[in-house]
C-alpha cells in the first residue's frame, strides 16, 4: 500500500492548507450577489478585472515562486491568448471555445520554444531573455497591420454556444469558472510529486540530477503550464474588454504580475489572488481617497503605493499570506517556514 | 554481477589532474569502502562514478554496460543512489516531501522495496518530524533523511559520501547499525568514510586513495593485520 501511495505521491498539502485560496475563490462566486444588493454594478467589472490578472499571476507563480525561475515576459503569454481571440475572428471564427483551445495550443508551443532556449540560463540571464522574448512579441504585434498594430483592433465577445457572454453576469461566471478549474488543476499540480520537484529544483538543482531527474524537463513543463494558464487569462480578458492591442503584452504588464506575486506571496496558491485583489483595489482607490484629502496628486497615488509595497515586502515576510499565516497561527508551507534564503 | 567497475581512470578539474587511474569494482550485494585523507580524491572518484566529471581516460562500468555518452541524471536513475558529502536535504521541503518525491520503483532486485513506510521503520527519528522542513532538523536526522531519500529511489547500489562526518558518537553509531541493517539486507554499497574500525567490521573490501591512486586494496582483516596502513595514508 504504502508504495502504490508513493508512486501516486500526493505529497503536498490538500485542501486544509489552502484554505484562504478557497475562501477567496468562493468569494468571487458570492459577490455578484453582493454588489446587485448594494447596487455597485461597476465593481462587478472590476472583480472580473480582479479575477483574470489574478489567475495569470497563479500562472507566473508556478515557475516564479515554486520553481524559482524569474520569468520577466509572461504577459506576452497573455498577449498571445488576447490575440487568439482577435486573429481568429478576423478570419471569421467566432467560437469561444475555439478560441480557447488555439489560445492553449498557441501559448504552449510559443512557452515550449521560449522555455527551451530561455530554461538553459538562469539568473539574471533569464529574466534578460523572457523580457526579450516578450518584447519581440510586443513589436511584432505592433508592426502587424493586418491586426490593428498600434492601435489594435476592437473584437466581439467570443461565442459559447449557450453562453451569452454580452450578459455580464453570465461572462462574470465563466471568467469565475476558468479561475476556479485553473485553482484547482494548480492545488493538484502542486501537491504532486512534480510540483514538489519543482519547489526542490529551487533549492538545489544540482541535487535534483543526482536523484536521477533531469531539471530541464520539470522545468520546461512548469513553464509551458504557466504559459497556458496566462493564454487562458488572456484570451478571456479580450473577451471581458472587447479590444485587443498589443498593450496588455507591454512590458510592464510582466512587471505588475510579479508585484502581485509578491505582494500576495510567493510559492502559495492564495498569494497571487489576494495579491491581485490588493493590487487592483488600491489601484482603484487610491486615486479617488488622495483626490478628496489632496486633490491636485491625485493623479499620483503611486507615492503611496510604491512606499506601501517596499513595506510589504521588507516587514511582511511571505507577503500577505505570511501575514495571515502568522495572525491565525496556521502554518504556511515549508518555503515560509525555511525562512528568506 | 558487477555493479560497478572503474578502470584506469583519469579526471580532474581543468588544468589540474586529480586522479591517475582509478580502478576499483564492486560486486553485487557487496559493501565496498574508499578511504583515505582528506584531498586525495575520494569524492572526486564519486562525481565521476556520477557522470559529474568527464573522464580524460579510462572508462566506468555501471550496473554491467559502460555507455558513456550519459548525462548525470541518466547515470543516478540507471540504479545509484547517492548520499552526497554534506547531506545536501531540500531545505524548502518537509521531511515528508523529501522522500515521497524521490520514490521510484525498484527495478527487479532481491530483498524487499524501500519506501515511505519501511524508511520511517528504519529512522523512527524522521516519523516524529515528517511535517517540518528540510532545514529544521538537527545534523544527525538531516543525514538519515539523506539516507532515506536516496533508498525511496530503490537503487542498485548506494553511495555515501562521509555519511557519519560531524556527527554526535551515538547518532554515528546509529547510522552504523543501519549500514550493516542494509548490508544485510543484500545492499550494495559504496562507502566512503575515515573511521578504520567502524569501515572494518562493516565492509568486505577496502580501497585506500592517496594522491589520486589506489595504493592499497584488500579485505578487512588484511587492513587491521597491516600496522603501517593507518598512521601512512589514513591518519591525520
Amino acid at each position: 500500500m504504502s508504495a502504490i501511495r508513493d508512486f501516486i505521491g500526493l505529497v503536498g498539502d490538500g485542501v486544509k492548507a489552502n484554505q484562504t485560496l478557497w475562501l477567496l475563490v468562493f468569494g468571487f462566486a458570492l459577490f455578484p450577489i453582493f454588489s446587485y444588493f448594494a447596487d455597485l454594478p461597476f465593481w462587478n467589472d472590476v472583480a472580473m478585472r480582479i479575477m483574470l490578472l489574478g489567475m495569470a499571476a497563479m500562472g507566473l507563480n508556478l515557475v516564479l515562486g515554486y520553481g524559482g525561475m524569474v520569468s520577466f515576459g509572461h504577459a506576452a503569454f497573455i498577449g498571445i491568448g488576447a490575440y487568439c481571440v482577435g486573429i481568429s475572428q478576423f478570419y471569421g471564427i467566432s467560437n469561444g471555445w475555439a478560441h480557447l483551445g488555439f489560445s492553449i495550443v498557441t501559448c504552449g508551443l510559443a512557452g515550449l520554444v521560449i522555455g527551451y532556449l530561455a530554461l538553459r540560463t538562469s539568473g539574471i540571464y533569464f529574466i534578460m531573455i523572457t523580457l526579450a522574448f516578450a518584447q519581440m512579441l510586443f513589436f511584432l504585434f505592433v508592426s502587424l497591420e493586418a491586426y490593428g498594430g498600434d492601435d489594435g483592433m476592437s473584437v466581439d465577445r467570443g461565442e459559447f454556444g449557450f453562453i451569452d457572454l454580452y450578459d455580464p453576469l453570465r461572462l462574470y461566471f465563466l471568467i469565475w469558472c476558468a479561475l476556479a478549474l485553473v485553482s484547482l488543476a494548480l492545488m493538484f499540480i502542486v501537491r504532486s510529486r512534480f510540483g514538489v520537484t519543482l519547489r526542490a529544483i529551487k533549492s538545489n538543482e544540482s541535487r535534483i540530477e543526482a536523484m536521477g531527474l533531469s531539471p530541464l524537463r520539470f522545468k520546461m513543463v512548469g513553464y509551458v503550464i504557466s504559459a497556458v494558464i496566462c493564454g487562458i487569462a488572456g484570451t478571456l480578458f479580450a473577451s471581458w474588454q472587447e479590444y485587443v492591442s498589443p498593450d496588455i503584452m507591454h512590458w510592464t504588464r510582466s512587471g505588475e504580475l510579479m508585484i502581485i506575486i509578491i505582494l500576495g506571496g510567493l510559492a502559495t496558491l492564495a498569494g497571487p489572488l489576494l495579491g491581485a485583489i490588493v493590487f487592483l483595489l488600491l489601484e482603484e482607490s487610491l486615486p479617488m481617497l488622495l483626490g478628496a484629502v489632496a486633490p491636485a496628486y491625485a493623479e499620483n497615488w503611486m507615492i503611496i503605493f510604491g512606499p506601501l509595497l517596499i513595506m510589504v515586502v521588507l516587514f511582511g515576510r511571505g507577503g500577505l499570506t505570511g501575514i495571515i499565516d502568522r495572525l491565525s497561527g496556521t502554518r504556511g508551507n515549508a518555503d515560509h517556514k525555511a525562512g528568506p534564503r | 554481477m558487477t555493479m560497478l567497475d572503474l578502470h584506469n581512470i583519469e579526471t580532474g578539474y581543468g588544468a589540474g589532474k586529480v586522479l591517475f587511474g582509478v580502478s576499483l569494482s564492486v560486486t553485487a550485494g557487496a559493501c565496498v569502502s574508499l578511504m583515505g585523507r582528506n584531498g586525495m580524491g575520494k569524492t572526486t572518484t564519486v562525481r565521476a562514478i556520477m557522470g559529474q566529471l568527464p573522464l580524460t581516460s579510462g572508462r566506468i562500468s555501471r550496473f554491467g554496460d559502460d555507455q558513456d555518452d550519459r548525462s548525470s541524471f541518466e547515470i543516478a536513475r540507471a540504479g545509484i543512489g547517492l548520499v552526497p558529502e554534506g547531506r545536501q536535504i531540500f531545505s524548502n521541503l518537509t521531511v515528508r516531501e523529501n522522500l515521497q518525491t524521490f520514490y521510484r520503483m525498484p527495478a527487479g532486485q532481491t530483498g524487499a522495496a524501500w519506501h515511505l513506510d519501511r524508511v520511517l521503520a528504519l529512522f523512527p527519528r524522521l516519523s516524529e518530524r515528517l511535517e517540518h522542513a528540510g532545514n529544521h532538523l538537527s545534523g544527525g536526522e538531516q543525514q538519515m533523511l539523506a539516507i532515506g531519500r536516496a533508498l525511496m529511489t530503490n537503487p542498485k547500489l548506494l553511495i555515501l559520501d562521509e555519511a557519519t562526518q560531524g556527527l554526535a558518537p551515538i547518532i554515528r553509531q546509529q547510522i552504523w547499525d543501519c549500514l550493516n541493517q542494509l548490508k544485510q539486507d543484500g545492499q550494495s554499497i559504496l562507502i566512503i568514510d575515515k573511521n578504520v574500525d567502524a569501515i572494518a567490521k562493516l565492509a568486505d573490501h577496502i580501497y585506500i586513495l592517496d594522491k589520486g591512486r589506489v595504493v592499497w586494496h584488500g579485505d578487512s582483516d588484511a587492513l587491521l593485520a597491516t600496522p603501517d596502513l593507518k598512521s601512512r595514508y589514513l591518519g591525520v
